[in-house]
């Protein structure tokens, strides 16, 4: 049968296509305005913090109030497996105990002379100073940017650049902070690095992560002494971010183009972690104002403007 | 008034277009306010998955699967009206603030993801599952191969390889997903209130 269907309103269908049409170019456009978006982050990456602080600040407490009851239910099947292997767990603890206490009588006497020698030579250390200690409340375990929240923020001291720790070592560092909320950068985020030394050999260097389960060891200077499978990566305290001595991870491959670090803590555990103040947090040098070479009149500064700086009264640019 | 009856016969709308507002009777309208959370369902459902996606899981890779994405996609094909690119766009934004990428990498790709959902619709018409399938999965490999450049225009060049991990999991939670959308959709689609139209 020839058959065909009824024609439609030649209205109806240019209805259609205009619609089709707009619908088009919004699209168009939502796309062009996500590359805007995109150049400006290029820019400026501080561009959304603010909201970037908000959306936070309204997620990570949901999270950490949801993943309560789960921490309780594994906490209750720990302590029913604890039960249950108590007795080898306890043989295997004492004759840890034992080896434990004889490098601690050694230790001993090396602190003394370690405490004596500082006082001799008058060295001035900063303390670490613990802000909070807290559960990791969320954690982006599903994009390219490796990033966790705590449901700890600006309320409680949290500030930028923090150290954050765990039982077992480093986590990562605080980046933006909410309310209520703080963001920290793992230490496996491809944009973490972190100032390590080797600590049998000496040698300096960054750890960086790189999106996988262990860290690249980068940048290696001091004395050419070849790593070996099981050396340990603690912090060495440079950037003035992260406190020297925190253990980073273990060497796993020690090539010479670039040693591979597996992370001692990891990251998303369940554990504790404590967020450190900096250890030697940068002083902040920018200027406060404009350098004017003139001084500021009388009138301006009565209005709030800041008092004059001379260039010539600036240290010199470095 | 007699009560709204419910629609039994399998209707694709979650909810019905209303009645002129002229012509509404007063228990209309105030039937019509209180079904508009209706068109929100699908930007909802999304958010909520992205939400899900924060799950503070012990992976050392990035293996969680990208729920935001595949539930924007799922909705772009369940209710394509619902799922327009710019509120793909709205939520893609949402989830670069989550997670910590610069603003527009994936507002981008999720409208980008939609169009491609809208045009595939156009093209190949009804399909089977099985179809479905395979075509989220290209779409979900090309927003892999996508993140990289994108990242890098943003200033923070990455390497993307990881997210392989992610595209498998994805593939592989998808019929869930799918399903999970779909039986949101059917109940919603059995208590769509029933206009008289005057």
């Amino acid at each position: 049968m020839d058959w065909t269907p009824a024609p439609r309103r030649p209205t109806a269908i240019r209805r259609e296509q205009n619609l089709a049409l707009v619908s088009a170019v919004i699209s168009g456009g939502v796309i062009a305005a996500g590359l805007i978006l995109l150049l400006v982050a290029r820019v400026n990456p501080e561009t959304a913090d603010g909201v970037r602080a908000a959306a936070t600040d309204i997620v990570a407490p949901v999270w950490s109030v949801v993943r309560a009851p789960i921490d309780g239910a594994a906490k209750l099947g720990g302590e029913f497996s604890d039960y249950f292997g108590a007795v080898s767990r306890a043989e295997q603890l004492e004759a840890e105990l034992d080896k434990a206490n004889a490098r601690l009588r050694a230790a001993r006497t090396g602190q003394r002379e370690l405490q004596q020698l500082k006082r001799l030579m008058a060295v001035r250390e900063p303390t670490r100073t613990v802000v909070a200690t807290t559960r990791i409340a969320a954690a982006t375990a599903g994009s390219v940017a490796r990033t966790a929240m705590l449901a700890v923020g600006g309320g409680d001291g949290i500030t930028r650049d923090m150290p954050v720790i765990g039982a077992e070592g480093l986590v990562g560092r605080t980046l933006e902070v909410g309310r209520f909320s703080a963001r920290v950068l793992l230490i496996t985020d491809p944009l973490s690095r972190v100032p390590v030394i080797v600590e049998r050999t000496g040698q300096a260097g960054l750890a960086t992560g790189r999106n996988l389960p262990t860290l690249l060891l980068a940048d290696r200077i001091g004395p050419d002494v070849p790593l070996v499978v099981g050396d340990r990566i603690v912090t060495s305290g440079d950037g003035g971010v992260y406190p020297p001595g925190v253990p980073v991870g273990v060497v796993v491959d020690p090539r010479s183009d670039g040693p591979i670090i597996r992370p001692a803590a990891s990251p998303l555990g369940g554990g504790f972690v404590t967020v450190e103040k900096a250890w030697l947090p940068i002083p902040d040098t920018s200027p406060k104002g404009p350098v004017f070479d003139a001084p500021v009149p009388v009138e301006a500064r009565t209005r709030g403007a800041p008092p004059p700086r001379l260039r010539d009264a600036e240290a010199p640019a470095q | 008034m007699p009560k709204p009856r419910r629609n039994d016969a399998v209707s694709p709308v979650i909810a019905t277009p209303p009645p002129p507002a002229l012509l509404m009777t007063p228990a209309e309208r105030r039937r019509w306010l209180l079904s508009t959370w209706r068109y929100a369902v699908p930007a909802l459902a999304s958010m909520m998955l992205l939400v899900l996606m924060l799950a503070p899981l012990p992976l050392s890779v990035p293996a969680m699967p990208h729920l935001a994405l595949m539930g924007v996609l799922v909705w772009a094909m369940l209710q394509p009206a619902l799922m327009p690119p710019w509120l793909a766009f709205c939520i893609g934004a949402l989830a670069d603030l989550l997670f910590g990428v610069p603003l527009g990498v994936n507002a981008t790709l999720f409208a980008i993801a939609t169009g491609v959902m809208r045009l595939s619709g156009r093209l190949f018409g009804r399909h089977g599952s099985g179809f479905d399938w395979l075509l989220v999965a290209a779409v979900l490999f090309g927003f892999l191969l996508l993140t990289g450049p994108l990242m890098a225009l943003a200033g923070r060049p990455t390497p993307v390889l990881p997210l392989l991990w992610q595209w498998l999991t994805s593939v592989m939670a998808w019929p869930l997903v799918a399903r999970g959308c779909a039986a949101v959709q059917r109940r919603l689609a059995a208590t769509a209130p029933l206009w008289r139209h005057g």
